[in-house]
């Protein structure tokens, strides 16, 4: 029974940090000609990993997805570091992972469904 | 413990995105200044072209990480009246070649729509095995 809830947990988590990257990218874009804004990134499988190489288990109520500067694009000439093409580059990358972690979840479900329904 | 991002086509493609970008920065730069026959220290404005570098010698992507001169000479024209006329009363004029400019311009747009349609591609692959989860 635990198995199953931290798979639920895991994803959960997951995907909440996708939804939290997808308002950084967002953010990002809106920011495009901010003189002197600097883009922001989510930090989630990272502090995950840590925390499992550390403890071999996470407790997914303290890691918390952490928004950041990477300060590691090229500053255009008004001090603005985002280029559209990278955003748009990290929202793909973001809705797969998004569409992968949601299709786990769907057939976790499926599979529960398919154990109560057995006469 | 290593985290993969494993979407490595997707940033490749953009590295090939953004490097055509800076080309096509550096055209519009050229078609805008060819007639500047001073560029602030008295020569006329000099063709800029991108230099495109492989990223590493691993599968990283391209980066321009120089904007390099045209050092071919000026061509010179016949006008007396010009402020910057020599006393022959020939002008030099920016070795931007115009036709050329075109030409460079749809290559680095096709460079361009080839890297979005890469990155369409691969996310059509990753949605295909997405579907299994169906």
């Amino acid at each position: 029974m635990s198995e199953i809830s931290s798979i639920v947990d895991f994803l959960e988590a997951g995907i909440k940090a996708e939804g939290l990257r997808q308002r950084a990218i967002t953010n990002n874009v809106a920011n495009l000609q901010t003189p002197g804004y600097r883009r922001v990134d989510v930090r989630f499988e990272q502090l995950l990993a840590n925390a499992l190489d550390s403890n071999g288990a996470a407790d997914l109520d303290e890691i918390e997805p952490d928004v950041y500067q990477p300060r590691q694009t090229p500053v255009k000439s008004n001090g603005n570091d985002v280029s559209l093409e990278t955003e748009v580059g990290e929202m793909v990358k973001n809705t797969l992972r998004h569409r992968a972690y949601v299709g786990l979840l769907k057939k976790n479900y499926q599979q529960i469904e398919t154990a109560i329904n057995v006469r | 413990m290593e985290v993969s991002s494993s979407f490595g086509p997707i940033d490749i493609a953009v590295s090939g995105m953004q490097a055509q970008n800076k080309q096509i920065g550096a055209i519009s730069s050229n078609v805008a200044n060819a007639q500047s026959t001073d560029n602030g220290d008295g020569s006329p404005y000099r063709r800029l072209e991108a230099i495109f570098r492989a990223v590493g010698d691993e599968i990283d992507g391209v980066t321009v990480d120089e904007i390099a001169a045209d050092m071919s000479e000026f061509p010179r024209i016949l006008k007396p009246g010009h402020p910057d006329a020599d006393d022959q009363g020939y002008v030099s004029m920016p070795n931007v070649d115009l036709p050329i400019e075109m030409i460079n311009l749809t290559v680095a747009t096709r460079a361009y729509q080839a890297n979005v349609a890469v990155m369409k591609r691969y996310q059509r692959m990753v949605e295909s095995t997405l579907e299994l989860l169906r």
